[in-house]
């Protein structure tokens, strides 16, 4: 009888393994026209290929202010005074609506173009909308994060479900139907884990849940992110410097053209003229963007908790004094570099303290293994050709996710969240 | 034996759909998952000990800025300037014009800018540009009633700016000292020359009168102010960073080189 019983297991094992695999779009039919990595990420997908979406001046959109966190007003300088309230972005419809929270990635605020994007996408399809800057950018850090060390998921999560419950509170008015959630990058880890929080809190009991290219394993997408300031470059020399030599190039491509016309097909066009850039710099060109927000996150995190590895304690900061000593210190600190120096330590210090390894299963998607298994609500949409992946990643989110994971074969790192079959498809993925 | 039946169908369903995506079977090899290590075609530098990053950035912020400390404060002026006075300005002009007067409005003043645009092209020796520019200008005038639609572009002539700074710098003019001006923005000493020179210009040629109308009614320069602001998307805080005030620096910098030299 019991053989019976696990034969029937395996074989109903079997049945179902197949029918809950992950959505793979094949090649020929996706169409989209970026196949190089690195020029998907920068360039995005070409606008006569983006999603239709809503003019900006058709959406009844304002930016709010959020006090949370008084106290800052009188432990950080002066000159941060933007910072000292959090602003998010709120897009309402006319009537009752389903409500959607779009959390940034690494860095990033709210009205970053990724976030601008995805507001248009799901405004058009009749969502308020509700735009929220990363738990590890300079505004949420200062303003709403309670330690102001992000990189520690749980405690990220937390921050970030204070401010939608507060959001939340600002708006009686809005009539929402049902609650949804998406992040795209590091707001898509963040997501996962505001979804696990709220089952236990409850305040919105979110229908869906989309992910859009989260990272897998936070140390293999930092450890890719920093390694791409390591590609080799052709043209440096002693007198010239990276940039210089990008924007040699910019200047000899406008040169060409006979007039300078920065918009959205620039950086396609770029690519296909004869000043275009290689892989290798434009992969250092991806790794410079994020070697910015980690000297943000760097200085940012050691300013507010006075740790003195940048800033020195109580060095008076008024509106005219210059940042950039502290500038040229931070952009050396990389995100390995941050979480050696600053996240480690007060992680250490606030539990009982562990290794890097145990950090990581913390805060990786690991941590959240048996939950996304079973929660059924949320939807992953990922690219095999993501760079902050690593190998065993995609398998994990397979096994995972199940058929609620969708790959595409192009698309780098974001690249193709405009693309208008991607739009389509993150719109069905929360309609059903 | 209805349940063995049942069972082989679905084995046999189970095997079709496995066929037609074998990839995906539980428990296989990292590679098989389908990620295509973008990682791995890159060149590295063989000691992952490479310092352009640093340099580059760290040589980026050599830009000449003895004011510094003045620049700074009149960039938080700025900043509040714009989140408390020019931005509800402009949102309040947004809501009571309707779109296609607030287009009219930018091209009659975009169209008279094209006037310096046309002094400049034609000091620097510039012959299609000068050309282009002047083609620009009649038919705007003409044709888009006294600038207020702009057919040019459509018929394939683009706006191309130049204006007094470039030209100082297409002579060799260097940047001098960075200048953060009220209200304004990021400048430099030779720009703000050239802002000053381009503007007594304007008021020399007064082209369709503007420059005399505006003498007696001020509301016209309020106009082409909050048309200025509304057709520049730069947000204070859009870099989100503590050193954005370093950032826009160096962007204004190198922004210049790139104008001069093309």
């Amino acid at each position: 009888m019991p053989r019976l019983l696990r034969f029937a297991a395996l074989m109903a094992g079997l049945c179902l393994s197949p029918l809950l695999s992950a959505a793979d779009i094949d090649e020929a039919s996706y169409g989209f026209p970026l196949t190089n990595p690195f020029e998907a990420t920068i360039a995005t997908t070409p606008p006569e290929l983006r999603a239709a979406v809503p003019d900006d001046r058709d959406i009844d959109q304002a930016d709010y202010t959020l006090n949370l966190h008084p106290e800052r007003e009188l432990e950080v300088p002066d000159n941060f005074w933007p910072v000292k309230t959090l602003r998010y972005r709120m897009a309402k419809q006319k009537g009752p609506a389903p409500l959607i929270f779009i959390i940034a990635g690494t860095g990033a605020h709210y009205s970053s173009t990724l976030a601008e994007n995805l507001k248009k996408v799901f405004y058009g399809a009749g969502y308020h909308v509700v735009q929220l800057s990363s738990p590890t950018s300079y505004d949420f850090m200062t303003a709403a994060s309670r330690h102001a060390t992000p990189g520690v998921s749980t405690e990220d999560a937390d921050d970030l479900y204070r401010v939608m419950q507060a959001v939340r509170a600002q708006h009686p008015e809005v009539d929402v139907t049902d609650f949804y959630l998406t992040g795209y990058s590091l707001g898509a880890l963040n997501a996962a884990f505001v979804s696990k929080l709220d089952e236990t809190r409850r305040s919105f009991n979110f229908k869906k849940v989309l992910m859009l290219n989260p990272p897998v394993n936070l140390y293999t997408s930092i450890t890719n992110l920093d390694r791409l300031v390591q590609t080799e470059v052709k043209g440096i020399s002693n007198s010239s410097t990276f940039y210089d030599t990008v924007l040699r190039k910019l200047t000899r491509y406008f040169q060409q053209k006979g007039y300078i016309d920065i918009n959205d097909a620039m950086l396609y066009d770029l690519q296909q003229s004869k000043q275009h850039l290689s892989d290798e710099q434009l992969a250092m060109l991806i790794g410079t963007s994020f070697r910015f927000s980690s000297a943000d996150i760097a200085f940012t995190s050691d300013l507010i908790n006075r740790r003195g590895l940048i800033t020195p304690p109580e060095t008076p900061i008024s509106e005219g004094t210059s940042l950039t000593p502290y500038f040229r210190k931070a952009l050396q600190c990389d995100f390995d570099c941050y979480i050696r120096e600053q996240l480690i330590p007060m992680w250490r210090a606030r539990t009982d303290g562990g290794s890097l390894l145990q950090l990581i299963d913390q805060v990786s998607l690991y941590a959240l293994e048996d939950y996304l298994k079973t929660s059924k609500k949320i939807v992953v949409m990922h690219n095999k050709d993501d760079v902050i992946l690593g190998p065993g990643d995609l398998g994990f989110l397979r096994r995972t996710m199940g058929d609620r994971l969708t790959v595409y074969p192009h698309g780098g790192h974001c690249g193709n969240l405009n693309y208008r079959v991607n739009t389509a498809a993150m719109l069905e993925l929360l309609h059903d | 034996m209805t349940k063995t039946s049942l069972l082989l169908a679905m084995l046999l369903a189970s095997g079709a759909t496995y066929a037609a995506e074998p990839v995906s079977a539980p428990g296989v090899a990292a590679e098989a998952d389908g990620f295509t290590e973008p990682l791995k075609a890159l060149k590295f530098n063989a000691g992952l000990d490479q310092r352009e990053f640093e340099r580059s950035t760290l040589d980026a912020l050599n830009v000449y800025d003895p004011l510094e400390s003045v620049n700074r404060r009149i960039y938080h002026f700025n900043y509040r300037f714009d989140e408390w006075v020019f931005l509800p300005v402009v949102d309040g002009y947004r809501y009571v014009t309707p779109q296609f007067v607030r287009s009219g409005v930018s091209n009659f003043f975009s169209n008279l800018g094209d006037i310096p645009n046309l002094l400049n092209s034609l000091l620097q020796f510039k012959g299609q540009r000068s050309m282009a520019t002047t083609g620009r200008l009649l038919l705007n005038t003409t044709i888009g009633i006294a600038g207020l639609w702009d057919p040019a572009t459509m018929m394939g002539l683009p706006k191309q700016s130049e204006d007094f700074g470039q030209t100082l710098g297409f002579y060799g003019v260097p940047a001098g000292p960075y200048i953060m001006l009220p209200i304004l923005g990021p400048s430099n000493l030779r720009d703000t020359g050239g802002l000053v020179a381009d503007f007594a210009a304007e008021q020399q040629i007064n082209f369709l009168n503007v420059a005399e109308v505006s003498q007696d009614h001020p509301e016209l320069f309020l106009l082409r102010s909050i048309d200025r602001r509304y057709v520049t998307t730069f947000r204070y805080g859009q870099t989100n960073s503590p050193f954005e005030y370093e950032k826009v620096r160096y962007v204004y910098t190198e922004a210049r080189k790139l104008q001069i030299a093309e």
